[in-house]
């Protein structure tokens, strides 16, 4: 597997009904181990599609997904998912979604009649307790349910739930667009904290181009050519690490003309927006 | 110009809305009474519309006393013996099994809707048939049942089984295709088998929501029970009804249904507090 990207996408062509109105086409994408990419685009450029392909949750009508090597049918452990509503189980607390990940793969249902069980239990408890500090919560909190919590409170614990289950990649679906810019600023100062802690592979989902540049290594566009067309990787850029100042201006212009100049040539075929359309650097 | 009040918009005091919820109770009452009093000024032999004192010597007899065709106890007994040996409590009893008997076999019903929302080949196989089924009268299969289980016990829960399962099925496979996709992903990223998901995921999830569920359905539940036992049984709370209905003896009858209607209500107070209690994070929407 040496010198193989951890994920790797070839030619992913996927289609909703008519296979003449593709979502994605002919998407090619590697990304190598302990990069944090973030793929960037328009609402309804297929973003969440193309990493629903990565979480095995969907397949492609052709092409290719391999993850570490193999193709995976099926979400399992080696990926974790932190979605952007949804992402805790209502009814269990804030301690019991952290260690849900441990109890439900070391244990069956019946399994948790046995004595070990309960051994087991305190250690991931325990366990759980450090990431409920890691990501900022008080252990107050560890007993609270979700609706008790904030939106940036729950999105935290959903981080904490997915690398307790220690996976090589983090798949995040606009994990932040629904809180409020305060929080959304620190919740991306937490993710980058956790990342460097942690080394893990993020693919990171955004329509926010402020987001991506803050947070990636890798920024990937993924936009349309004409309507009847599927998205495919318009642009992918390294982000300089750490990310000058002087570089943040030309670096939005750049990601911002690309996704902008097909929503434009989407909206109405019939318009003329050459004058709109900015020039690629 | 002033706004507009709405009265879509009006905040009733705590006062006024005890006082309003008892309205009607009190007018009933009144209603009763008046009516009591007026047909027994008329014929004091009336046995539609009893007094409160008739129902009250009625009902104490049924608590107190076996009915007509029971071995009457031989010797004076306490009140406690006399009421576990008295018609009323033999009736509630023989009512009751039937019904916890039709609430147990109303789990299997959960199961199946949980394994139709989740797995969509059990869906595929079960869907069709269920929806079918749920169009179909309960009560018109009475006969029918009668001639296939006997005029037994069998007969009436089949009866009841019928009547409630489907809509119990249809109910949780509702809840169970509502659990957002997400978090059935999120809990196979986290390692859960579809057992996990099933069981440790969604049923817990949806477990309130089919209590209440099930809650709904128990005036369903006895409705079916008491057609079966009005038209093919020898004891219980409906028979009971059926049998004195032939001697017009009212004085019973009303007061036995007042107790079916205490006993519905405590089993749904009960219902919604164990609801409560077991799952603080449910809030009913």
């Amino acid at each position: 597997m040496i010198g193989m990207p951890l994920i790797s996408i070839d030619n992913a062509c996927v289609a909703y009904g008519s296979a003449s109105r593709p979502v994605l086409s002919d998407v090619d994408l590697q990304i190598e181990e302990g990069e944090f990419v973030c793929l960037l685009g328009q609402t309804g450029c297929g973003k969440s599609t193309l990493l629903r392909l990565v979480l095995g949750s969907e397949q492609p009508l052709r092409g290719r997904i391999l993850v570490e090597g193999r193709e995976h049918r099926q979400p399992d452990r080696t990926r974790g998912y932190v979605p952007q509503k949804y992402s805790l189980f209502p009814d269990r607390t804030v301690l019991e979604n952290i260690t849900f990940g441990g109890e439900v793969s070391e244990f069956s249902i019946f399994g948790q009649l046995m004595p070990r069980y309960y051994r087991r239990r305190r250690e991931l408890r325990e366990e759980a307790l450090s990431y409920l500090r890691r990501i900022g919560l008080r252990e107050s909190d560890a007993e609270k349910y979700p609706d008790q919590l904030s939106g940036g409170m729950q999105q935290r614990v959903a981080i904490a739930q997915a690398l307790m289950a220690k996976p090589r990649i983090l798949l995040m679906d606009e994990a932040f667009s629904a809180l409020d810019p305060s929080t959304r600023k620190d919740m991306q100062q937490l993710i980058r904290k956790l990342w460097c802690e942690t080394s893990i592979t993020v693919l990171f989902v955004t329509h926010n181009t402020h987001e991506a540049l803050s947070l990636g290594t890798r920024i990937v566009v993924l936009a349309k050519e004409s309507i009847d067309q599927g998205s495919r990787v318009m642009l992918d850029v390294s982000v300089p690490q750490p990310c000058q100042d002087e570089e943040i201006p030309q670096l939005m212009l750049r990601l911002e003309s690309v996704s902008r100049t097909r929503a434009i040539t989407d909206e109405d075929p019939r318009t003329d927006c050459s004058s709109a359309v900015p020039e690629l650097a | 110009m002033a706004a507009r009040f709405h009265l879509i918009n009006a905040r009733p005091s705590r006062t006024t809305t005890v006082v309003l919820s008892w309205v009607l109770f009190a007018a009933g009452i009144g209603l009763y009474l008046y009516t009591a009093a007026a047909r027994q000024r008329e014929n004091p032999e009336d046995r539609v519309t009893p007094t409160i004192g008739q129902m009250v010597r009625g009902m104490s007899g049924a608590a107190t006393s076996g009915a007509a065709d029971d071995d009457a106890p031989t010797q004076p007994a306490s009140l406690v013996q006399r009421f576990s040996t008295s018609m009323l409590w033999k009736d509630t009893i023989a009512t009751g099994r039937r019904f916890f008997c039709s609430l147990a076999l109303l789990f299997p019903a959960v199961l199946l809707g949980l394994h139709m929302g989740l797995f969509p080949h059990v869906g595929a196989f079960f869907l069709r048939f269920v929806l079918f089924f749920d169009k179909i009268i309960a009560l018109s299969l009475l006969p029918i049942l009668f001639i296939a289980f006997g005029i037994d016990e069998l007969s009436k829960i089949m009866l009841i089984v019928i009547g409630v399962t489907p809509t119990i099925i249809l109910d949780t496979f509702n809840l169970a295709r509502a659990v957002p996709g997400e978090q059935v992903v999120k809990a196979f990223t986290l390692g859960a088998s579809d057992f996990d998901v099933a069981y440790r995921v969604v049923l817990k999830q949806i477990w309130p929501r089919v209590l209440n569920s099930i809650r709904l359905n128990l005036k369903a539940v006895m409705l079916f029970l008491f057609a079966g036992e009005m038209i093919a049984s020898t004891d219980g709370l409906a028979y009971r009804i059926a049998l004195l209905r032939r001697h017009m003896g009212m004085d019973v009858i009303i007061p036995y249904v007042l107790w079916v209607a205490l006993l519905l209500f405590l089993a749904d107070l009960t219902m919604r507090a164990v609801n409560r209690k077991l799952h603080p994070w449910f809030r009913e929407s």
